[in-house]
């Protein structure tokens, strides 16, 4: 991997996080620890992270946290053992490398060590560091904070929030093979605001790894306005609704379809949502909605990751979805090597984009004679892995639609109901933003989707 | 020189960055067990203090500071993964004008103390550029110098590795040759952190704390025998689980004796006749276990006094019991046989210490009595929230222990302690619970899942079966019970006795950013009323 220029600010002393030159001399003092021969590989991630938490109107509290974690794994032979420590002195590391090479006598032969890594890969240099976002100070925290709290409050009602920035050094480096490292940031910014009696509660946030694409004003007014439209609201009856789910409230379901995208041995296993039955998986076989695709391009401005995995696979651009059809599933080296007699896994990063339509949520909601708005899910949790059936609660703004128009703020549903479903039952589609994903961006639709099934009602808010 | 944690003691950050020790200066300390000073270690002590005159200097009203240094080992005998992990850290907290600051490192120099103590109190005076805020910290008993160890038989850390491999690997091994078809899973994770703590009031205490966790279960591995792939008859052990205890809570635990127990109850299972569920209300038994995890995803949750006045809000969410000043000793949240109480004491138990992470001795207090809200889980500032009705009822406004953090890394907030169902007075047990059951359903090993105020939930896994004159008569498939918390408590219609007792690990996460805090929860067998039992897997 070519040397990256390092950012403007990593030069700064005191350094927060560790550099490309620190983490490169740390692994070399480390691998002269080893003994016996064989591999090893140190992956490192260390970072900074600046924090700023409120409630009831009040910072309660801001925070700087520093941390490195060191995995270290050494293998011999066909056998692999790690360690983890965040400590870099001698001794330390010293004593982490003997803790791994004790454990390897244990270990039995591990496949995914049949072959040498070390291959040259060419990786993609996708955009994830801001200076914006590592220079955001703690007094800009602070300020930033204030700012959000005054609309809520001047309007009585209580806002809770949290502002992190996160600047950090991803590195890889092995024995065998080229030394990898990756600087990045994140940035998170979400808030709830809640009537003083508790009878609402609206919510907005959005993460990037850019502080500068956060717009935090609009996100204190959404979250405001959804609190006080949600206020007093009445009941009404589980069942099967069409809903129209903002982005968030698409991502909160859609990500477990994306998370189900890994492990192609298990897909052909038999026992897996896709699965078609033993030994085949559904590749190559509609999924979804025609309109539907579902893809990950790392150079997308606001998709970026870092570009290698753990095992210093390559992250690339990917499709899983296209028009409907599954064409991809990720699978790890293991699998590669035993099944497609290929060295590399196909990784998995979670982050992703859907396609969207033309229909903005106005149009969606003019378009209904009845049914719901969902501004978000929570607690949501497998019913059945297998077919993907979930269950969760709506939160934070829940509306009835009546003849185009919203109609009153209703109390919150729980629903019992899987994302292949959602994904086959779309009536519209809006235009995708992104969401609120700390360090795994996603860019989702607005959708309309027929027949959700609500099965009870919770009176939560 | 040996460049030694302990010299890093001394040395500064910039030292501890660039340490590149000559490989045979520090292959002298190759088989040193433990390699940095242990937390009793006098010179701990002055290098807490460094962090609080920085604090100090810069202007804190108040200051604490806490080191960690943790070690963990889990085994998974099946692929022979041994993995061990170390962390060391060090956390400041100041408070000016009402405002904290918090920072934390992984290093544990003078340079670093220093630096963390000025740099909490930025951020605590960043922070007081807002409008005003009283923090009102509750009574201590300042402890000069204190040391406490969680009391265990076999620190497992002394245990070699064999041992442990040999002992749960024989586990294994003797139950799939005495049973042929069955499986058995195995595996045992251990932790010991040291911790010190100092406060600019003058507290200094040091703790080392263990704790074990172990799995024992056993399953049919015959296709044939199980109605459903997905969900094979899983019985685990009573007897392990999660436990601030040492190798002795694996090593002690009567396990060969209880295998033929698990064996006879798991061929009594299969062969019952599998039924669908009938949705509709019943009289329903739930065992400990079930009891733990409904009791730790509502009241516990619930009772969280940082959650329920609203601090949360953005993160798990508030709680039903949202207007503390208004509820407390008022508000009815279960039949009147349930009381619960919290305790931070009860030996074995994970959240156990002798003080919390604020210096706090805790004392048992009581959360629940007979049916109504009596308290809320608080730290000094928390206790602060509640003092108008302390002061009514002439308690004293102090904190009841609460504060916690899984490391120095993390700033302490409110986390459950260890918490308790007082036990019913008859000597009932779960057998007795079940028999005295004319029609209903049992349901073992339950888990539920709750919604952000904590109030409505559903169960997530949890064998069912039906009940009729007092015997199982089948396996219910697909069976759930959907319930919302207060009603659920307050059908309560019967608890087990003293010895139907047992404890059970937990775990909750909170805050933001999330950090996961670990207690145990004392529970009974109990019996509950006109339950509504649902098809899970049924859409609307």
């Amino acid at each position: 991997m070519r040397r990256r220029s390092e950012p403007r600010r990593l030069l700064e002393e005191p350094r927060r996080f560790l550099s490309q030159d620190q983490c490169e001399a740390l692994a070399q003092r480390a691998m002269r620890f080893a003994t016996g021969g064989g591999d090893t590989a140190l992956y490192i991630d260390t970072w900074w992270s600046g924090e700023m938490r409120w409630g009831r109107n009040r910072v309660t509290l801001g925070s700087d946290r520093r941390n490195n974690q060191l995995t270290i794994r050494r293998s011999i032979h066909e056998a692999a053992a790690s360690v983890r420590t965040n400590q870099i002195d001698d001794v330390s590391i010293q004593s982490a490398i003997q803790a791994a090479e004790r454990a390897l006598a244990y270990h039995p032969t591990s496949p995914e060590d049949i072959k040498d890594p070390a291959v040259h890969f060419d990786y993609l240099s996708p955009a994830i560091w801001s200076d914006r976002t590592f220079a955001l100070g703690a007094s800009e925290r602070a300020a930033a904070a204030r700012a959000l709290i005054e609309p809520a409050e001047q309007a009585g009602m209580l806002s809770a929030g949290y502002i992190e920035v996160r600047g950090a050094g991803r590195a890889l480096i092995r024995s065998n093979g080229e030394p990898l490292y990756a600087p990045y940031t994140q940035a998170q910014c979400s808030m709830t605001v809640r009537d003083p009696q508790g009878t609402g509660s609206g919510w907005a946030g959005l993460s990037s790894y850019d502080w500068g694409r956060i717009d935090g004003a609009a996100l204190a007014q959404r979250a405001l306005q959804k609190c006080l439209a949600s206020r007093n609201p009445v009941g009404i009856e589980p069942g099967r609704y069409t809903v129209i789910l903002e982005p968030q409230a698409v991502h909160d379901l859609v990500q477990y379809v994306v998370r189900n995208f890994d492990l192609r041995d298990i897909a052909e296993g038999g026992v897996h949502p896709f699965a078609l039955r033993r030994d085949f998986s559904k590749l190559g076989l509609k999924v979804a909605d025609s309109r539907v695709t579902i893809s990950h391009d790392p150079m997308h401005p606001d998709l970026g990751v870092v570009p290698f995995t753990p095992s210093g696979e390559p992250v690339r651009p990917v499709t899983w979805i296209d028009h409907g059809v599954l064409t991809t599933l990720a699978y790890n080296r293991e699998y590669a090597l035993t099944k497609l007699y290929d060295n590399l896994g196909y990784p998995n990063t979670l982050s992703y984009q859907m396609s969207g339509g033309e229909t903005s949520v106005e149009e969606m909601i003019a378009t209904t004679k009845r049914g719901l708005l969902v501004t978000r899910f929570s607690n949501v949790s497998y019913v059945d892995p297998v077919s993907l059936l979930l269950t969760g609660v709506t939160r934070d703004g829940l509306w009835l639609i009546e003849n185009g128009k919203i109609s009153k703020a209703v109390k919150n549903l729980r629903f019992t109901e899987s994302p292949l479903f959602v994904l086959n039952s779309i009536e519209q589609l809006g235009r995708p933003e992104r969401v609120f994903s700390p360090g795994v961006p996603a860019i989702v639709p607005p959708l309309k989707v027929k027949d959700f099934s609500f099965t009870a009602l919770i009176d939560a808010i | 020189m040996t460049v030694s944690r302990r010299d890093f003691l001394k040395a500064g950050t910039g030292a501890a960055l660039l340490a590149a020790t000559p490989r045979w200066l520090a292959a002298r300390s190759l088989r040193e067990p433990s390699l940095a000073p242990p937390i009793t270690d006098p010179d701990v002590k002055p290098l807490a203090l460094l962090a609080l005159d920085a604090a100090r200097s810069a202007g804190a009203t108040y200051a604490d500071v806490r080191l960690t240094h943790t070690w963990s080992r889990s085994f998974e005998p099946f692929n022979a993964i041994i993995q061990d992990a170390e962390e060391m850290a060090v956390g400041v907290r100041a408070l000016v004008n009402g405002y904290w600051g918090f920072a934390s490192g992984p290093y544990w120099t003078p340079d670093e103390m220093a630096r963390l103590g000025r740099e909490a109190v930025a951020h605590a005076k960043a922070n007081a550029l807002g409008k005003a805020r009283v923090v009102e910290l509750g009574k201590i008993r300042v402890v000069a110098d204190g040391h406490w160890v969680t009391p265990v038989k076999i620190d497992p850390f002394t245990v070699s590795i064999d041992e442990v491999l040999d002992y749960l690997h024989g586990l294994q091994v003797y139950t799939e040759s005495a049973y042929p078809g069955v499986s058995a899973n195995v595996g045992a994770g251990f932790q010991r952190q040291e911790k010190a703590f100092a406060s600019t009031e003058g507290t200094f205490v040091t703790q080392t704390l263990y704790r074990t966790d172990a799995g024992f279960g056993i399953s049919y591995d015959n296709q044939q025998l199980r109605t459903d792939p997905r969900q094979p008859i899983m019985l685990p052990s009573s007897l392990l689980g999660s436990a601030a205890r040492g190798w002795e809570y694996i090593r002690e635990a009567p396990l060969r004796e209880e295998i033929p127990i698990l064996m006879a109850r798991l061929e009594k299972d299969w062969r019952l006749p599998i039924k669908p569920v009938e949705v509709g209300r019943y009289d329903v038994v739930l065992d400990a276990a079930g009891v733990a995890n409904l009791l730790a995803g509502t009241i516990v949750a619930a009772t969280e006094l940082d959650r329920a006045l609203g601090y949360e809000a953005n993160a798990g969410g508030t709680s039903w019991l949202n207007r503390p000043l208004a509820m407390l000793g008022t508000e009815p949240v279960g039949a009147p046989l349930l009381t619960v109480t919290g305790d931070r004491s009860t030996p074995g138990a994970l959240a156990t210490v002798k003080w919390d992470d604020e210096g706090v001795e805790p004392e048992p207090f009581t959360l629940v009595k007979d049916g109504i809200l009596a308290d809320f889980q608080t730290t000094r500032e928390g206790a602060g929230w509640l003092a108008e009705y302390y002061t009514k009822h002439g308690k004293p406004v102090r904190s009841h222990g609460c504060a916690n953090a899984p490391s120095a890394l993390h700033a302490t907030m409110e986390h459950p302690p260890n918490v308790a169902i007082t036990p019913g007075r008859a000597d009932v047990r779960l057998d007795d619970l079940v028999k005295d059951l004319d029609a209903g359903i049992l349901v073992t090993n339950l888990t539920a899942t709750t919604d952000f105020q904590h109030v409505n939930g559903e169960s997530h896994s949890g064998n069912f079966y039906e009940i009729k004159r007092g015997k199982k008569v089948a396996r219910i498939d697909g069976a759930g019970i959907l319930f919302r918390a207060p009603n659920l408590w307050k059908s309560l219609t019967a608890l087990g006795g003293a010895r139907s007792l047992e404890w059970h690990g937990a775990a909750a996460v909170k805050g933001e950013p999330a950090r996961q805090s670990a207690f145990s929860i004392g529970a009974v067998p109990a019996r509950f009323k006109d339950v509504t039992i649902i098809d899970r897997t049924r859409k609307a």
